[in-house]
């Protein structure tokens, strides 16, 4: 049995959850907390909402696994994991700017829409790796919010605790900066 | 990525090392999401405190989930969520409009003096399904559902084809039974009297349309042929082509009033 | 990694959520909302006023179930009157009705899960979202139990799971503290200024406490019309001790109110 678990991958122990398995959701938690959790603190310097924020994902884990599971949905357990923790995340950042004061009523900020063009490549592969030592820090938070952890345009609002139209023009503006230094 | 980060990359990720420049971690978490072995190489390397809260959160589950309702299971018998609404709404319907379709093919077996009783009401057959079909009676949810993007035209036509899907073989069978009924006048009346349900359903809503054409139909139609005891000029094998028109203009129709569905006045 | 879109990062250039101009809303026959000018933008804006005032025929029309009979409607800086094609906007909204139906035998789960799914939601994220939203109103205890067994409260809050399901921009909510225990509406308050932080929030309540406590914006509407618009701290500071209420903000209310009247009756 124990041999079973060591060689299951996560998404076997995901089904196993799925099923109730109480073991496969330990064997779970021993093999990925660490990851997600070096993975948050990188991004929430509170170890008390880290630690929220590990604890209500991987009871949604437990909770939802069965849907999860059951619905044959395609992508990889972890890559679900992480998709879980990052609006849980998102959602913390909301209760801590909720506690911080009460938001005024502001409209959004009014700007004249630049234009843009192309739609930037989900695989960036290593150069767009190397590239982004090139970007100024503020692009660079803005584009790993956007598209390493795959937060929304609002969420990373909420994040990062810019508007979010200046959350859009970093990104419009690291991705001209991105195109000159990969050219 | 077939390339593993070094060991020193990770330790040096894992302990939050502020010198570890942006593209490396960048290409490390990349790496960490899809790479197990990594991720376990990453567990060794974890900070004293990483550990400690991670213990703690263990604990904490343990408590949380002792205290909560076992994760149910998935039930592999019951059809999808997406087509259970169906199932509950519209079969109680359409299994009634088979039943009555059966009654009038025997009734035309027993009393073969009278019209054929079968193509009297098979124009009617799939309207009782399609009301409830797109009806504030049939769906509880009604409102819910109308607000949401997938509303529309192509939900209404989804439900109908449904329906259809049920009627249809019914009206073709019964039609086939009984000597003598084109099937043809059996088919293609009912598709009008669907689509004319429709489209006048996204002005008045589409039960009160379907109800309204019941009753037009069995005033103007029904009554005065059992009083006659002939069947009316509509439903003479030549009428068939005016009917497959009638259905084509009227679906036509029913295209250019689809934003309506939207709302919850074809409700 | 994801995508980003062109269109994604686009500035919003359209000022507020919720825009309404000369609005006319019919109910039946009879023009429930008439003439009304409103703007929302991020935050939680509690709808008050009496029986009849107009309140749920405007809430119809927010949520674009109801085509508006006149003026202007823009949500989110796409119109939604007239022939417009709905089904972008309504991807970003969330709705409870004052009644909302139910089918009793699917359970909390099954039930959020299918509203995800008419919200054209990406199937692989519903599963996690649909728990989520579960998390928030406090019913992870009774996800998998089927809604005929829950009590008014539990419905109610399955109600507000399905509506903030797809993390709504605008999020309209239509007496949804009705059947709540004291307890519950504290919890719920909270959630609603946690969603206000980035969305725009509107509550149509009949409890001017409620709007008070969690609200960052009072609207209060009169006759198919916007009367007044301020801050909670505003409006306790309409009324006095000569008008009727038991705490500052229910004078304040009914200070509103009898002006307005008088003003109407002129």
């Amino acid at each position: 049995m124990k041999r079973s678990l060591d060689a299951a991958d996560e998404r076997e122990l995901v089904r196993r959850v799925a099923r109730g398995d109480r073991r496969a959701f330990d064997e779970l938690y021993r093999r990925t907390a660490p990851w997600l959790e070096t993975r948050l603190r990188r991004r929430c310097a509170d170890p008390d909402m880290v630690a929220d924020v590990l604890q209500e994902t991987y009871l949604a884990v437990w909770r939802a696994a069965a849907s999860f599971a059951g619905d044959e949905v395609k992508g990889s357990a972890v890559g679900w994991l992480w998709t879980i923790a990052a609006h849980r995340l998102v959602d913390a950042f909301r209760r801590r700017a909720r506690q911080a004061e009460l938001p005024a009523v502001h409209p959004h900020e009014t700007f004249v829409p630049a234009a843009e063009d192309e739609v930037m490549a989900a695989r960036v592969g290593q150069e767009l790796e190397q590239a982004l030592s090139v970007l100024p820090p503020e692009a660079r938070e803005v584009l790993r919010a956007t598209v390493l952890d795959g937060f929304s345009i609002r969420e990373t609002s909420v994040l990062l605790g810019v508007p979010e139209n200046t959350v859009k023009s970093r990104i419009r503006r690291a991705r001209i900066a991105l195109r000159e230094a990969l050219s | 990525m077939t390339t593993h980060p070094t060991l020193a990359a990770i330790d040096r990720y894992a302990a939050a090392d502020p010198g570890l420049d942006e593209a490396t971690v960048w290409s490390l978490e990349v790496h960490l999401e899809e790479c197990a072995d990594c991720r376990a190489r990453l567990a060794g390397g974890t900070t004293d405190g990483s550990r400690a809260l991670i213990d703690r959160v263990a604990q904490e589950l343990d408590r949380e989930i002792a205290a909560g309702p076992a994760p149910a299971r998935r039930r592999w018998f019951r059809p999808a969520v997406r087509h259970r609404w169906a199932v509950a709404a519209l079969l109680p319907w359409v299994s009634m409009t088979i039943s009555v379709l059966a009654a009038a093919a025997l009734l035309g077996h027993w009393m073969p003096s009278l019209p054929s009783f079968v193509l009297l009401v098979a124009p009617l057959a799939p309207l009782p399904g399609v009301a409830a079909a797109w009806s504030r009676r049939a769906d509880p949810a009604w409102e819910l559902i109308a607000g949401t993007p997938a509303a529309g035209l192509t939900m209404v036509l989804r439900r109908t084809a449904a329906v259809l899907a049920l009627v249809i073989p019914a009206l073709a069978v019964t039609g086939m039974a009984g000597a003598g009924t084109p099937t043809a006048l059996m088919l293609l009346p009912s598709l009008a009297f669907t689509a004319a349900t429709l489209l006048l359903g996204s002005l008045i809503g589409v039960r009160r349309a379907a109800l309204g054409l019941m009753g037009v139909w069995t005033a103007a139609v029904v009554a005065p042929s059992l009083a006659v005891a002939e069947l009316p000029v509509v439903l003479e094998p030549a009428s068939a082509g005016v009917w497959a028109a009638v259905t084509a203009v009227l679906a036509a129709l029913i295209f250019l009033r689809a934003d309506s569905f939207r709302r919850l006045t074809s409700y | 990694m994801r995508a980003v879109s062109e269109a994604e990062t686009a500035t919003t250039i359209h000022p507020w959520a919720v825009q309404a101009e000369a609005l006319q809303v019919k109910a039946g026959r009879h023009l429930a909302v008439d003439g009304l000018d409103l703007a929302l933008g991020t935050g939680v804006h509690g709808l008050l006023g009496p029986n009849g005032a107009g309140k749920t025929t405007l809430m119809r029309a927010l949520a674009t179930v109801l085509k508006p009979a006149g003026g202007q409607l823009t949500l989110l800086g796409q119109p939604v009157d007239g022939r417009a094609d709905l089904r972008s906007v309504r991807r970003a909204l969330g709705y409870l009705p004052q009644h909302f139906g139910f089918y009793p035998r699917f359970t909390v789960r099954e039930f959020v899960s299918y509203m995800a799914w008419l919200k054209e939601m990406p199937k692989a994220a519903i599963p996690a979202a649909t728990q989520r939203a579960i998390d928030r109103v406090g019913l992870a205890a009774k996800a998998d139990a089927r809604l005929k067994t829950l009590s008014g409260g539990m419905l109610r809050r399955a109600g507000i799971a399905q509506a903030i399901v797809n993390d709504p921009q605008v999020l309209l909510l239509d007496e949804p503290t009705v059947g709540l225990d004291p307890e519950q509406r504290l919890d719920f308050r909270e959630l609603l200024r946690d969603i206000g932080t980035d969305a725009c929030v509107l509550v149509s309540t009949h409890l001017v406490e409620d709007v008070a406590a969690a609200c960052t914006e009072v609207v209060l509407v009169n006759e198919g019309r916007l009367v007044w618009q301020g801050t909670p701290t505003q409006l306790t500071a309409q009324g006095d001790a000569s008008h009727a209420g038991d705490s500052a903000a229910e004078r304040g209310y009914s200070a509103i109110l009898r002006r307005s009247r008088a003003e109407a009756a002129r």
